[in-house]
Formats: structure tokens, C-alpha cells, sequence
């Protein structure tokens, strides 16, 4: 029920992101422009997050390194240290600017994504988060965290079939 | 607006910081915690009064707030403000509440359920020595003002009370909402916009 | 026609967030446009009238009793820690439940950040340094937090203990994005592939909730 006067931004909201949708839609070749007005929010650094999913049955392509960052080319082995599974399978990656004042998600997929607010540089370098990790419309856990370069974050997720979902979240060096 | 957060209003300990406070409760103090919940206590059942407009339930809240917060408070870090940790712990316990009931289904945001609600702080105007008609004059005041921001969304209700009422800044309000200092300003901004329009004529005529 | 200033401007020069070159520069602003001052004006009186008649600290009902259920409170969970090891290791089997106790989840999270933090500085932290998970919540009290670090993986584990199982028919589809716009006007996030074809749409619902439209052909 909120369709209530308080939140007719948020049904705008909606409404727009469906005619973005719609609009894209209509354009399947063409590639989507952006709204030269639309400002692009200063950024604290670049992450790299990442779906995958776990088991000990070889039935899912395996991980290309071509998908991988450089600093986690051997990503399948050390998942393997901590999940106990033989086999890894990307399910899905995105590379994200974390901005300075606005929220940021890393969406690797819509069943399972992080919200990253920046709360700026840690001292020692790094980057100070509060991460939110979703299950579509459920916040399964809130964390502060200070994320290093290309020292990754596990974050072990729900069972699923066999085996595991596993997300990785990792803040990249610029040069990544 | 409270500019000095370091030692908010009616502290219950005279002289003893917060800082101090935490520390003995760290080491297992349950009368420190008990200074700290006579210190906060008007403060967090004033958020979760606003933000749940229920006082019976915002009492309990308020009481959850702090149990939660006892649980916790061994992994306290000293190097930040104890109040914004503590509200934040407020913000997550009636979030959890609100969520519960709009799963539940008897409690969705409509605006029209919460104008005669009574708002934190009722008991609170000032009863010195006033003439009956101007007491009358504030008591309709404040009923206007409670009522006009009992119809804004949890939100920007959260965040415009943390921000005139509280004093606090934007990174304190986004640390206590879990959000980035954008979306402060944004819901700063929209909460005002909102709060004009329904006061307007209220405060235009009060000046 | 003039420009309306940015909103956030706006916030920021009422709660005197601005600089001084800033507050300089929107104030010439605001002299060259009556219209906006008087606006301004507006907005800050609101401010002084919501200062004036919303008490911060306001009395608590029964305070007197509000604290004293607190500390039983506390003595009860205090007395019930202390009774749980020996009563339910007769019973058999407590052990579990007395480690899924949100007091020992948080203190053994924070014993086990202080152990990894004095571990890595002992060992001698990498120039890069390493990723350190600080606090966990988790709105459902039956999902536990661990938060650790392994040294054989050389990563930061953060394991989710208590989910309930994706089902099994459900099929996750996964997304190769490249970069993401978001446009504050209406709250949108859209995500992008590196051939800039739009894969999703994040837009927020009245609880602040994402949701998620997904556009994969």
C-alpha cells in the first residue's frame, strides 16, 4: 500500500525506472543513452563484486580467468580453502564506482546483491564501508567493514541446490 | 539545535562521560549501563516514538533498544560517539518493527492513520508560568507540529528530527540511518519541502 | 529564467554545511534573488519552530520503571548465561544453543576482530593491508554473523549461518555489469554491460527497499 501521497516520489521512482525499462526495451540494438543533465557523483574507488556458486559436482561451466581481476586469478583455489567445494561457477560480476556521498550496489545478480555506502578513506588506506547484502527484498546482514585492495571479502551466502552461493566483494586498485 | 552532542541535556552522572560510562559497562558494570539508559532514555523513546507512531510499542522499543544495546556493547569501539551507536541500534530495532508489521499487514504508512496519533514528547511543553490562553495557543502549536510530521514517511521523519531536534550532523544521521550523507540531504530536503507546505500557515502566523 | 539552486545546496547552506567560499557564493545568490531568500527564510523558520516545540529529551513514562525492567532483564540473561554451561551439559546437547546467544555472537565477534587485528599486526600487516569486517547485524535474530579471516585463502570471511535454502527449481541468472548511472531526480540506479546495453533497473519502494527490473533480453 504505497500508493499514499507520502510517497508519490517513490512511485515516480518506480514509474521511471519502468519507462527506462519499457524505453530500453523498445531499443533492443541500440545502446542506451544517457541524459547528458544527469551529474556524475564523485567516487571513492572502484570494486569488483561477484555471484558464485559452490559445489562438489562439476556440472556448471568452470571460472574463466579472463573473468577474474588480476589480484584474483586463482579465486576458485582459495574459495576452496574456506567453502570446502571442488567446483566454482561465476554466475555473474560487476565492476562498480563506490561513491563519495551516494549509495552504490554491486549487482551481480537481482537474487542476491550489496548496497556499499562509503564513509570515506580509512587511515591506513582502504576504504571505509557499510555494506547491506540482499536477498531481492530482505536485508540479510549489515556490516562495517574497512576493504583493502585486492584483498577480497567472502561472504558466504544461502545453501542452494548442491552446494553454496557465495558472493565476493573486493575493492579493486585503479589500475584494475 | 543542540550544537554541543558531546554532552547532551540531563545527564545522569554529573561529570562522568559517556566514554567512562562504557568502559565500567565493558567490564561487566551494570549500574554504569544504568546511567547511560536514565541519559538516553528520553532521547531513544523520542525516535522510536516518532518513527513508529505507537507510544505503548515505542516504549518497549525503546527498552528493547537498550537491551540490545547492553548485549552488545562489548564490541563497542571507544573511538566513536556512544549516542550515534546507540541510535543506530534504535533505528535497526523499530525497522525491524515496522517490517514486521507491514509484513504482517496492519501497520502500512498511511498518513491518514497517524494524524491524531500523539507524538514523543507530549508530556514535555513546558508548564511554567503561563497565561491559560497562551498555554492553550502552544498546546494547539505543538499538536499542529506533531501532527504534520507524524505525516512524513519514517524516513525523512527520522531524518529531520535527528537534524533540527538532535543536532546532529550529516555523517552522524547517515551512521545512525545506515545511508549515505545524499540521501541525508535528499530526505532532509524533501522533509522540509513537506513540512512547509503543512505548516506554512501555522508558523506564518506564530511569528 | 534563473537556475534553481541545487537542493543540496539548499540543505547544506540552512545547516550551515557550506564553506565559507560556498556560503559566499550562495548568498550572492540569495541577494540577487527575493524570491529564493524569501524561501530560505521560510525553511529556516521551520527549522526554529520544529527546535522549539519537539522536546529531544522528552520524560519517559514510568521512567523509574523503564530502567529497573532493563537491569532484571539483564540479571536474567546474566543468570541464565551462568546456568546454561553446567544445567544443559547434563541435559545433553546445550552447547549449541548457548554459542547462538546473541551476547556470546557479539563478544566472539569482536574477540574474534581483536584476535585477527593483533594476528595480522604480529605477523606484520601487507603493504596493501588486509580487508577487516568491524560489526555485523542481522535483522533476522535466527541469521548469525562470523566474521574471521583465513590465512590459507588470504581473505576476509564473512559466513551467514541460519539461512533458509534458495529453492532448488529457482533459477538465479546472473549479470556481467560494467558500470551503473543513477539519477537522484527519481532514485534510480540503471546497470549497464560493457556494450552499454541497460541489464537492470534499481529503484527504491516505500520501505526503502530495492527493487530490481530486470531487462536481460
Amino acid at each position: 500500500m504505497f500508493l499514499r501521497r507520502p510517497h508519490l516520489r517513490r512511485v515516480a521512482a518506480l514509474l521511471a525506472a519502468c519507462w527506462m525499462c519499457a524505453a530500453a526495451h523498445g531499443q533492443e540494438a541500440k545502446k542506451f543513452e544517457v541524459a547528458p543533465e544527469i551529474r556524475k557523483p564523485a567516487t571513492e574507488g572502484k570494486v569488483w563484486g561477484a555471484l558464485l556458486y559452490g559445489s562438489s559436482s562439476a556440472s556448471g561451466a568452470s571460472v574463466a580467468k579472463d573473468e577474474l581481476p588480476k589480484a584474483l586469478q586463482d579465486l576458485p583455489a582459495r574459495l576452496g580453502k574456506v567453502f570446502h567445494f571442488t567446483h566454482f561457477e561465476l554466475l555473474g560480476q560487476h565492476t562498480q564506482d563506490v561513491f563519495r556521498e551516494y549509495e552504490s550496489w554491486v549487482v551481480p545478480s537481482k537474487d542476491l546483491f550489496l548496497k556499499v555506502d562509503s564513509k570515506g578513506r580509512a587511515k591506513d588506506g582502504g576504504m571505509n564501508l557499510h555494506l547491506q547484502f540482499w536477498r531481492e527484498q530482505q536485508v540479510l546482514v549489515k556490516s562495517d567493514a574497512i576493504l583493502r585492495a585486492d584483498s577480497p571479502l567472502f561472504i558466504g551466502g544461502p545453501k542452494w541446490r548442491h552446494g553454496q552461493l557465495i558472493f565476493v566483494l573486493m575493492l579493486t586498485k585503479d589500475e584494475d | 539545535m543542540n550544537p554541543d552532542m558531546t554532552s547532551p541535556t540531563a545527564p545522569a552522572d554529573e561529570g562522568v562521560t559517556d566514554l567512562e560510562l562504557v568502559k565500567r559497562c565493558q567490564a561487566g558494570d551494570t549500574r554504569a549501563f544504568d546511567a547511560l539508559v536514565t541519559k538516553y532514555r528520553g532521547r531513544v523513546y523520542s525516535m522510536t516514538c516518532h518513527l513508529i507512531q505507537n507510544e505503548t510499542e515505542a516504549w518497549d522499543l525503546a527498552q528493547e533498544s537498550f537491551i540490545k544495546a547492553w548485549r552488545a556493547i562489548g564490541g563497542f569501539k571507544l573511538d566513536s560517539a556512544f549516542y550515534t551507536w546507540l541510535y543506530r541500534i534504535a533505528h535497526n530495532v523499530c525497522y525491524d518493527w515496522l517490517r514486521k508489521k507491514k509484513i504482517e499487514g496492519d501497520a502500512e504508512f498511511d498518513d491518514s492513520r497517524t494524524d491524531h496519533h500523539v507524538a514523543a514528547g507530549a508530556e514535555a511543553v513546558p508548564r511554567g508560568v503561563q497565561r491559560p490562553d497562551q498555554a492553550l495557543k502552544n498546546a494547539e502549536l505543538k499538536a499542529r507540529i506533531d501532527a504534520a510530521i507524524a505525516r512524513l514517511t519514517p524516513d525523512h521523519r527520522q531524518a529531520i528530527l535527528l537534524k533540527e531536534v538532535e543536532g546532529l550532523r550529516y555523517h552522524e544521521i547517515a551512521e545512525v540511518m545506515e545511508c549515505s550523507i545524499g540521501t541525508v540531504m535528499s530526505r532532509l530536503f524533501y522533509a522540509r519541502k513537506k513540512l512547509q507546505e503543512l505548516l506554512k500557515d501555522t508558523y506564518e502566523n506564530a511569528t | 529564467m534563473k537556475t534553481p539552486p541545487d537542493e543540496n545546496d539548499i540543505v547544506r547552506w540552512l545547516d550551515g554545511e557550506m564553506d565559507a567560499a560556498e556560503k559566499a557564493a550562495f548568498e550572492a545568490e540569495l541577494a540577487a534573488d527575493p524570491a529564493l531568500k524569501t524561501e530560505m527564510e521560510s525553511l529556516g523558520t521551520l527549522g526554529a519552530l520544529l527546535r522549539k516545540n519537539v522536546a529531544a529529551d522528552p520524560p519517559v513514562p514510568h521512567a523509574d520503571f523503564f530502567n529497573s525492567q532493563i537491569q532484571v532483564r539483564i540479571a536474567q540473561e546474566e543468570m541464565d548465561r551462568r546456568r546454561q554451561p553446567a544445567g544443559r551439559a547434563a541435559a545433553g546437547g546445550g552447547l549449541l544453543d548457548w554459542l547462538r546467544r546473541p551476547w556470546f555472537v557479539a563478544a566472539a565477534t569482536a574477540a574474534i576482530t581483536a584476535l585477527a587485528i593483533v594476528l595480522w599486526q604480529d605477523r606484520g600487516a601487507p603493504a596493501a593491508g588486509t580487508s577487516i569486517v568491524l560489526s555485523n547485524y542481522t535483522p533476522n535474530p535466527e541469521v548469525r554473523a562470523r566474521a574471521f579471516h583465513s590465512d590459507e585463502a588470504n581473505a576476509t570471511v564473512l559466513m551467514l549461518d541460519g539461512l533458509s535454502e534458495m529453492p532448488a527449481e529457482h533459477k538465479i541468472t546472473g549479470h556481467r555489469v560494467f558500470r551503473s548511472e543513477t539519477d537522484q531526480e527519481v532514485a534510480t540506479t540503471t546497470l549497464f554491460s560493457s556494450d552499454g546495453h541497460v541489464l537492470l533497473v534499481l529503484a527504491k519502494d516505500a520501505l526503502d527497499h530495492p527493487r530490481l527490473l530486470d531487462h536481460t533480453p
